[in-house]
């Protein structure tokens, strides 16, 4: 080849995905004292988007996350499907949520031995009793349990494949349904990898009992009886776990803004077959909702603002995002206006509280799930809505969510992909109008996502997505209200200032999709006290 | 039944592309791949657009005897220059410690295959970098980098079809 060269390649890391985040906590006496959280990219995929064909959302978004792509696919089709007021038949919406569903099931392990377990082995607690078994199990790439966690965590996503033909940034799922036909061989293999992954790693590895068994637990304290309840469950990662975790007192920080926001997802294949933003709450199996502290609230799209203040952004406010705007600064010249971060920060208005700050993740939806009058096809499980009322939020109760839902998506996967029925459609070509707005939101694994789109003349006029990352890690907003993960970390109590692995528990229990810097100063000299890098894939 | 442990993956040569596609000219591994399907390809050969998904990048390389694997790289050269990563340094991939799920690079994708894979790691694989003139947010890719593109189409083209008769 010609043009072939051979030399030593020094090759700068390339900001892929969302970029990094740079976090400045300040540390008054060992106890964090503030916090500003700085995504140090900009993103502008919205300003790619503008202009472009309404299906671009398509290809697009599902590129903003090397590990989210099937939840951005599954939001912006839902956003093109209310635009374009398409019908979906049921095979389509069930295609989509085995997506969706098995997505989050490899993210799960994935996320937990991967990069939230690897703190549990570290030199700080090595005077825990449980230490040596942490070790044995958890240390990165050579812990019993690290292994088949990591390797097992591939098998869901090869669900995803056999529809979407790859995974992540495939973009099958279409206005009107999905662009697959599966055969009956799809389905049983797809069920048999499911089984598999079920029985060899959630089953074996993770839970000590059957799914069912764990599925009886219904408040926190039944959680924390079951880990002590035989040697089977004792032994699992997850008894290990919540009795290790407890030893290390992750049960006793990183409470966050206690409010929780949660927009669901599966949408009921019967249910919704004309999709609308209207009938979006009353079709969500996993249900959409508020928790403000006290009570909860219906979530409604229109209360959404995207608050620019503290952002690198003209102006500042907060707008609905129909409205949003893009606008870009130089970070040095906004800086001087006390901007501090790429990230807007999403804000919700509750009655008489005004535009808060919400919490999104697991542990959001779980305790969304724990809300009264649910209809028969919705999920009900008060287990979370318990842990925050009787235990409150924290590290652990975060974790627990999160894992909780392996046993949860497996069951809804199980089924829909029993109900697939071969000889049904997966698709109705819709009337691509060439004016309209659409919603579409999704719960990645992370928490929720959503796109709002507005058509003009056939084209994107505007387009706005809101990331979990965003809601989670955003900055203060114009009433200096700290954001979710930035209320987190203050109050936090850090036993060594060498390697502060509390901040580490907290971060990464909110899984956020960036890397993450922290820089630690001292409140009185402004001396920064250490540096570290959380998030790490090991 | 197929045991579920194995997927039909099994191929001769597996083609992946790495970038983010929204990135302007890092996202020339992913394009390289749609123009490669859209030309057609030898029986035997299998595609992967690898995104900015690298520890999967790792799991579809299991059951392919060959990788070739295509990546955008900023090392101060030329926008569009076309780098064959030296043998040498396929070998000495950087440590599993500080790999990264969202910024994982053509070579953390190989270290964490090696440790995935173990024995099933393919003993043949070729790099191909190709030298980025523009980052910025933007899918169109810059012309140097689209021209080395299309010539490193042609070659691949050629020899896996050499390769397959």
């Amino acid at each position: 080849m010609a043009k072939t060269k051979s030399k030593e390649l020094h090759i700068s890391p390339l900001g892929r995905v969302e970029g990094d985040l740079d976090l400045r906590v300040t540390v008054d006496d060992g106890t964090v004292t503030d916090a500003f959280t700085t995504a140090g990219m900009f993103r502008g995929f919205e300003m790619i988007l503008k202009g472009k064909d309404p299906q671009a959302g398509l290809i697009v978004t599902p590129r903003i996350c090397g590990i989210c792509g099937g939840s951005h696919l599954y939001k912006a089709v839902y956003a093109l499907d209310t635009a374009w007021k398409t019908e979906v038949p049921p095979n389509g919406t069930r295609i989509r949520n085995i997506a969706q569903a098995c997505e989050t099931l490899q993210s799960i392990p994935r996320w937990f031995y991967a990069i939230f377990a690897i703190d549990l082995v570290n030199k700080n607690y090595a005077k825990a009793k449980g230490y040596d078994e942490a070790v044995r199990r958890f240390s990165p790439f050579v812990g019993t349990s690290y292994e088949p966690g990591v390797t097992l965590s591939g098998k869901p996503v090869e669900i995803y494949a056999i529809f979407g033909g790859q995974w992540p940034h495939s973009s099958f799922m279409i206005p009107g349904g999905v662009m697959c036909g599966p055969t009956l061989s799809d389905i049983t293999r797809s069920i048999a990898i499911l089984e598999y992954w079920k029985d060899e790693w959630l089953e074996k590895k993770w839970l000590g009992c059957s799914v069912d068994r764990w599925l009886e637990n219904k408040t926190w304290n039944d959680i924390l009886e079951w880990a002590d309840e035989n040697d089977s469950q004792r032994n699992s990662d997850c008894g290990f776990f919540i009795r290790y975790a407890q030893e290390i007192g992750l049960d006793k920080y990183g409470q966050g803004c206690g409010a929780f926001l949660a927009t669901g997802t599966f949408l009921h294949p019967d249910h919704y077959t004309k999709p609308t933003i209207e009938g979006r709450n009353a079709a969500l199996i996993a249900r959409s909702g508020i928790w403000d502290g006290e009570g909860y609230h219906e979530f409604d799209q229109a209360k959404v603002r995207e608050d620019h203040t503290h952002s690198f952004f003209k102006g500042k406010g907060a707008l609905h995002p129909f409205e949003g705007r893009t606008e870009p600064l130089d970070p040095k010249d906004a800086a001087k206006e006390n901007k501090y971060s790429w990230a807007k920060a999403p804000r919700y208005d509750v009655a008489g509280k005004g535009l808060i700050p919400l919490e999104t993740g697991p542990l959001s939806r779980q305790v969304m799930a724990g809300q009264g009058n649910a209809k028969d096809y919705q999920d009900h499980d008060g287990l979370f809505s318990d842990a925050i009322k009787t235990v409150g939020p924290s590290v652990l109760v975060r974790v627990m969510a999160r894992m909780h839902e392996a046993a949860k998506y497996y069951k809804l996967t199980r089924k829909w992909l029993d109900e697939v029925d071969l000889h049904d459609k997966f698709y109705i070509k819709p009337v691509e109008h060439d004016e309209g707005q659409g919603f579409g939101a999704t719960e990645a694994a992370r928490g929720a996502l959503c796109d709002w789109i507005k058509i003009k003349d056939g084209k994107i006029e505007n387009y706005q997505v809101v990331t979990p990352t965003a809601w989670n890690i955003g900055p203060q907003d114009g009433e200096k209200t700290h954001g979710p993960m930035e209320q987190a970390f203050i109050g936090t109590t850090i036993k060594d200032m060498e390697d502060p692995v509390e901040l580490g528990h907290v971060a990464r229990s909110y899984d956020s999709c960036l890397v993450c810097t922290v820089h630690a100063y001292d409140a009185k000299s402004g001396k920064q006290l250490t540096k570290f890098q959380v998030n790490n894939f090991c | 039944m197929t045991s579920p442990m194995r997927v039909e993956t099994d191929c001769h040569t597996l083609v992946i592309g790495c970038g983010n596609l929204l990135r302007a000219d890092d996202g020339v591994g992913p394009v390289l791949i749609r123009h490669m399907w859209e030309r057609g390809l030898p029986p035997g050969v299998r595609l992967a657009d690898g995104g900015t998904a690298g520890m999967d990048v790792a799991f579809q390389m299991r059951g392919a005897q060959r990788v070739i694997l295509i990546d955008a790289c900023c090392s101060d050269s030329e926008p569009g220059t076309l780098f064959r990563v030296p043998g040498e340094e396929l070998e000495d991939l950087p440590p599993l410690e500080g790999l990264h799920s969202h910024s994982f690079r053509w070579d953390h994708a190989l270290a964490f295959a090696r440790w995935l894979l173990k024995d099933e790691y393919p003993t043949d694989i070729l790099v191909y970098l190709i030298e980025a003139g523009n980052l910025d947010p933007g899918m169109e890719l810059t012309p140097p980098v689209e021209k080395t593109m299309h010539a490193l189409i042609d070659t691949l083209l050629e020899e896996l079809r050499e390769g397959s008769g």
